[in-house]
């Protein structure tokens, strides 16, 4: 004898806990990040995804391999330190920056979903704030995980920095330089996607202001030598140049030689940040949902 | 069930740029289900927008299920469900994804509110298609996917915005049905936002009808079709002959409005008003050519509350 029994599905009303407007935060955090990711969906979305993070973390990989197999006087120079990685994430970040964030914006507006979201517990502010967090997130995976997984496989292999003092210096170098490029390209990533509702046109403004922006500032200050000032114009550098300086380097080439003063790299970058982030802000706040 | 009502607006001012659209509009909204009439452009979606918060008032006020939901957006908000005019569907989710999704955004934690969007969508005749794409449905299926996305976290209130748009004349009986459904025996209050008279009739208990920005009838259908039962009186002579009636009418004491030149409406609360109306028309002179008991439609009870401005009570 059992008291098992079968009781009829359908629609009942709900008495169960209601988590509120930081749970509606979460989901929609989680939602965008697994939309960006390529998660449940179908097999095309999750190729850029896996490329991006194939380029940034291959080389990681690959040096650690190095490390174990080869001795490190053979090595030599060969193997970079993780202030030296970002060379290797570059592809990737701006590959990410321009082809998979505009996925957080551009449908939620094509498709307007947005009205949806804000007839929820969400407000505009909030929104935004699941969205940075979803972008920062995946962009965070490229800025902090290759130079982590360096650094912690040199030290396995008694190959890094050496002591537990030089040890956490570099490992809060890396986290600090890791968090402010993915401040700055999560900055970057979602202005243009804010600007329009079509991921395409998203792309190819990311890949202008980008990529674009590097390139003339390039021949502005190498080709013309206008002057080193220039440099800062490049959009793809900027970010590179305040990493540099977090590991206390001179920082990047410049026509001159001479490095570009830290203090200009600090204040640009900064007010690049914001800008960004501005405008971001003001076109989610007159997004029109319905009238 | 308590007396306060679920939406209670004051005086409600609302412009576009110099565009004015709502001009002063006051109303409540009971329990039941309330149908919101207008035509096109005349504020509806507007309203809706600030019931939900979206919007803040020029002037005025509305209070939603006790809360300003303009100062309180998230926590009304959480016990609203939102079917918008628009398509709001990303076309690769699957139905059933994006139903707990908006589950999810409305406070239901994961297990619950996967549970809970299969439930609907099987509720609102979806189930076997809950894992198809959004993209790839009908326009009645993703309809009826609106209508799921609202009620699944069990709100107090659903505000559907012209929910039968694009429907073929099946499928619009069938979302009539759902919605009466929802506002009847899942017990929730529900604001039909749309311009068509008749679809609001078949399912309201009360209406309030918008034009040009501002509230021109308002109460339940009884109340406004003149309690269900009038006396329908054509005379011949047109408006003259009708108004002069209505007045002799309202001189006697009887309730009676002109619904267009020559025909008149009277209320008949008793049967000795019928003796009312045949001395009144006795006396006008008035040649008759239909007295007919009847109840008035929606529809002309909104001509005539379009006409004259009128805010019913």
């Amino acid at each position: 004898m059992t008291d098992a029994r079968i009781l009829g599905t359908g629609y009942r009303s709900y008495s169960g806990p209601r988590l509120g407007p930081r749970h509606a935060v979460w989901t929609l955090s989680r939602h965008s990040f697994e939309r960006i990711m390529g998660l449940r969906r179908p097999a095309r979305y999750k190729v850029l995804p896996i490329l991006t993070f194939v380029i940034a973390y291959l080389p990681a990989v690959a040096f650690i391999g190095a490390i174990a197999l080869l001795p490190s006087r053979r090595l030599g120079q060969f193997v970079p330190d993780p202030g030296q990685y970002y060379a290797f994430v570059t592809a990737a970040l701006t590959l990410f920056a321009v082809l998979a964030a505009p996925e957080a914006l551009c449908p939620d507006k094509r498709s307007h979903v947005l009205g949806l979201y804000l007839a929820s517990p969400l407000t505009r502010t909030t929104y935004l704030v699941a969205k940075v967090a979803a972008v920062a997130s995946a962009i965070f995976l490229v800025t902090l995980g290759p130079p982590l997984l360096l650094l912690v496989g040199e030290a396995l292999q008694n190959d890094g920095p050496r002591g537990f003092g030089p040890f956490m210096t570099t490992l809060s170098q890396t986290v600090l330089a890791g968090l402010a490029l993915g401040v700055m390209f999560t900055a970057l990533a979602l202005v243009i996607p804010s600007l329009t509702d079509r991921r395409a046109f998203a792309s190819a403004g990311g890949i202008l202001v980008l990529i674009g922006s590097a390139a003339i500032s390039g021949v502005l200050a190498f080709g013309l030598r206008l002057g080193d000032g220039w440099l800062l114009l490049g959009l793809q550098r900027l970010p590179f140049e305040v990493t540099e300086r977090i590991f206390d380097r001179r920082g990047l080439p410049t026509p001159s030689g001479t490095p570009l003063p830290t203090l200009a790299v600090g204040v640009v970058a900064i007010a690049v940040t914001l800008l960004a982030a501005t405008v971001t802000w003001w076109r989610v706040a007159r997004a029109p949902v319905t009238r | 069930m308590t007396d306060e009502p679920v939406v209670r607006a004051d005086g409600l001012v609302k412009r576009w740029g110099a565009t004015p659209v709502l001009q002063g509009a006051s109303f409540t909204v009971g329990a039941g289900v309330t149908g919101l009439l207008g035509a096109n452009g005349a504020g509806k979606t507007t309203l809706l927008g600030m019931i939900l918060g979206l919007h803040r008032p020029d002037e005025g006020s509305v209070v939603v299920l006790g809360g300003d939901p303009w100062a309180s957006g998230p926590e009304v908000r959480a016990r609203i469900g939102y079917a918008p005019e628009y398509e709001p569907f990303p076309p690769d989710v699957a139905a059933a994804d994006m139903v707990r999704h908006i589950a999810e955004l409305h406070g239901l934690p994961r297990r619950e509110a996967t549970g809970r969007a299969s439930d609907t969508l099987w509720e609102v005749g979806l189930g076997e298609e809950r894992f198809r794409p959004v993209g790839t449905m009908s326009t009645g299926q993703r309809q009826r996917v609106k209508l799921a996305q609202a009620i699944v976290h069990d709100p107090e209130l659903v505000l559907l915005d012209e929910p039968t748009n694009g429907l073929d004349p099946g499928q619009r009986e069938g979302m009539l049905e759902l919605i009466r459904h929802v506002g009847h025996d899942l017990g929730m209050n529900v604001i039909l936002s749309s311009h068509l008279l008749e679809e609001v009739e078949r399912v309201s208990d009360a209406v309030v009808i918008l034009d040009g920005g501002v509230v021109v009838a308002r109460g339940s259908l009884d109340e406004l079709r003149g309690g269900g039962d009038e006396l329908l009186v054509d005379v011949d002579g047109g408006a003259e002959w009708s108004d002069r009636l209505v007045d002799d009418l309202a001189a006697a004491g009887v309730r009676s409005r002109s619904i267009s030149p020559g025909r008149v409406l009277v209320a008949l609360p008793d049967p000795g008003v019928y003796d009312t109306v045949r001395d009144a028309l006795a006396a006008s002179g008035a040649s008759v050519r239909r007295l007919q008991a009847r109840t008035a439609s929606l529809e002309e009870v909104y001509l005539e509350a379009a006409d004259h401005g009128r805010v019913g009570s």
